[in-house]
């Protein structure tokens, strides 16, 4: 198979790499395959949340789906993602999609749904019956009570969730540059490759530091996310 | 890349391939059952010497489950890779990261076992004069087995499937056939490699979901009396 190649010569050390700006610029620069790999790191978990969100909640909510609990937990670690885009690969080339994006953002998404999906499920099933039943005497309606009372409570929960899936989506995605594609992955390939061992471990650099990036930035999103009254409530029962 | 799409339309899987290459596939699953079984017994080792450290000294418990946490949030690409100029495309830079990544959830759940054994029992084994290591290996170990067992399955699943990913250093195993399969844009392979991989992983579920029952007799008994 033919990947465009980085040119980088053989020896050069990683720091040296990383901190020659050549290195970040152009068609096949590192800001360039951040891009890539963010884009669609973020639609993955963009449309895990929104399908996830309101289907967790909903059932939830009505008191449905205690079983699906237990096997989104079981799924949820055992999902083979390198295998599942590997299927997906043939199937989408025969089809005429190309390699991208079709396999492997199914095979992310597969990847991100049961943390959403359980996060926001278990917390809005552990808001406070009092609370819920309050609300409802208050005179809240049902979609009131849904969208201001649980929701409102399980955010941080959720918010958790979404952190734990993106920061998943975000590690597993570079896979993707063994598959065809390319994205912030693609250093450790065309290192491993190309016997370049500089090259390598500054991929790997990349990788890693993107995955806690991801952590980092999501932590302080939940931090500042909150809404209002759970954030109060936060502050006046911690001394 | 024409000679790609030209090739596109080979077809998912030709069976053909089964007998001509069965060699290969063999090879290619006693690769991936052999990884497996390094990662997951080294695993099971450093996580046993762990959680008896954490059960020991209340206060390592935070800084190990945080270690094996931060461990298990790596990329599993940079993790290979980052090993490669040091051990370079061996065996040792595919079962370190592998075993690595089984430390977070095995941990948790020794641990949790442990912990479930009550008061009372642990007591009871005292009283009755046990050494600290017979009460450990005879009370505590059997009691705490559900839990291990139910860990010891995620972690091989999981284990399954990022040594398909161990493939891109070289490493072979069912991984090795789906990078063969897409070098060549022969699918048969990669089909046969993902598949079986996925086959592999549900058959050692069920394996050591049969083997935890038949080591914890009386838990089935008690399901059933209820």
């Amino acid at each position: 198979m033919v990947f465009a190649q980085a040119p980088v010569p053989r020896d050069i050390g990683a720091f040296e790499w990383l901190a020659d700006p050549d290195s970040w610029t152009g068609t096949n620069g590192i800001l360039a395959s951040l891009a890539d790999t963010v884009v669609l790191c973020a639609i993955v978990v963009v449309v895990a949340t929104i399908t996830m969100v309101p289907l967790a909640a909903w059932l939830a909510h009505t008191r449905r789906g205690e079983v699906s609990v237990s096997w989104t937990v079981t799924l949820s670690r055992a999902i083979p993602t390198f295998a599942v885009a590997g299927l997906l690969v043939p199937i989408s080339l025969r089809r005429g999609w190309g390699f991208e994006p079709w396999p492997i953002f199914i095979a992310l998404l597969l990847l991100a749904l049961p943390p959403i999906f359980l996060n926001t499920y278990t917390a809005i099933r552990q808001v406070d019956p009092g609370v819920v039943d309050a609300a409802r005497a208050t005179g809240y309606t049902e979609t009131d009570v849904l969208f201001r009372v649980e929701l409102a409570l399980a955010t941080s929960v959720i918010l958790a969730g979404a952190r734990v899936a993106a920061v998943t989506v975000v590690a597993t995605e570079p896979i993707r540059a063994f598959l065809g594609g390319d994205g912030l992955g693609r250093y450790v390939r065309d290192g491993l490759g190309q016997n370049n061992d500089g090259l390598v471990i500054a991929g790997a650099i990349l990788v890693a530091g993107l995955a806690g990036l991801t952590a980092l930035t999501f932590r302080s999103i939940e931090r500042f996310a909150l809404p209002d009254g759970v954030r109060r409530l936060a502050t006046n029962t911690t001394p | 890349m024409t000679r790609l799409f030209a090739q596109a339309q080979n077809p998912i899987v030709r069976w053909e391939y089964f007998i001509d290459e069965w060699d290969q596939i063999q090879r290619a699953l006693i690769e991936h059952l052999q990884l497996t079984m390094y990662a997951v017994i080294i695993g099971l080792v450093v996580s046993a010497g762990l959680s008896a450290i954490a059960l020991r000294y209340r206060w390592a418990l935070t800084p190990i489950n945080g270690f094996t946490a931060f461990l298990y949030t790596i990329p599993s690409v940079a993790l290979f890779g980052i090993l490669v100029p040091y051990f370079g495309l061996s065996r040792l830079s595919a079962v370190l990261p592998l075993a690595a990544y089984t430390l977070l959830i095995l941990v948790t759940n020794i641990v949790a076992g442990f912990n479930s054994v009550s008061s009372e029992v642990r007591e009871a084994a005292i009283g009755m004069g046990m050494t600290p290591a017979r009460r450990v290996l005879h009370v505590e170990l059997p009691l705490a087995m559900p839990y291990i067992v139910t860990g010891l399955r995620i972690a091989v699943v999981s284990t399954v499937g990022l040594v398909t990913v161990a493939a891109i250093i070289g490493q072979g195993g069912l991984g090795g056939l789906i990078l063969d399969g897409l070098r060549r844009a022969f699918w048969t392979p990669m089909t046969i490699g993902a598949v079986l991989s996925i086959l592999l992983a549900l058959a050692l579920d069920g394996l050591i979901l049969v083997a935890g029952r038949w080591l914890t007799p009386w838990e089935q008994r008690r399901k059933t009396a209820m």
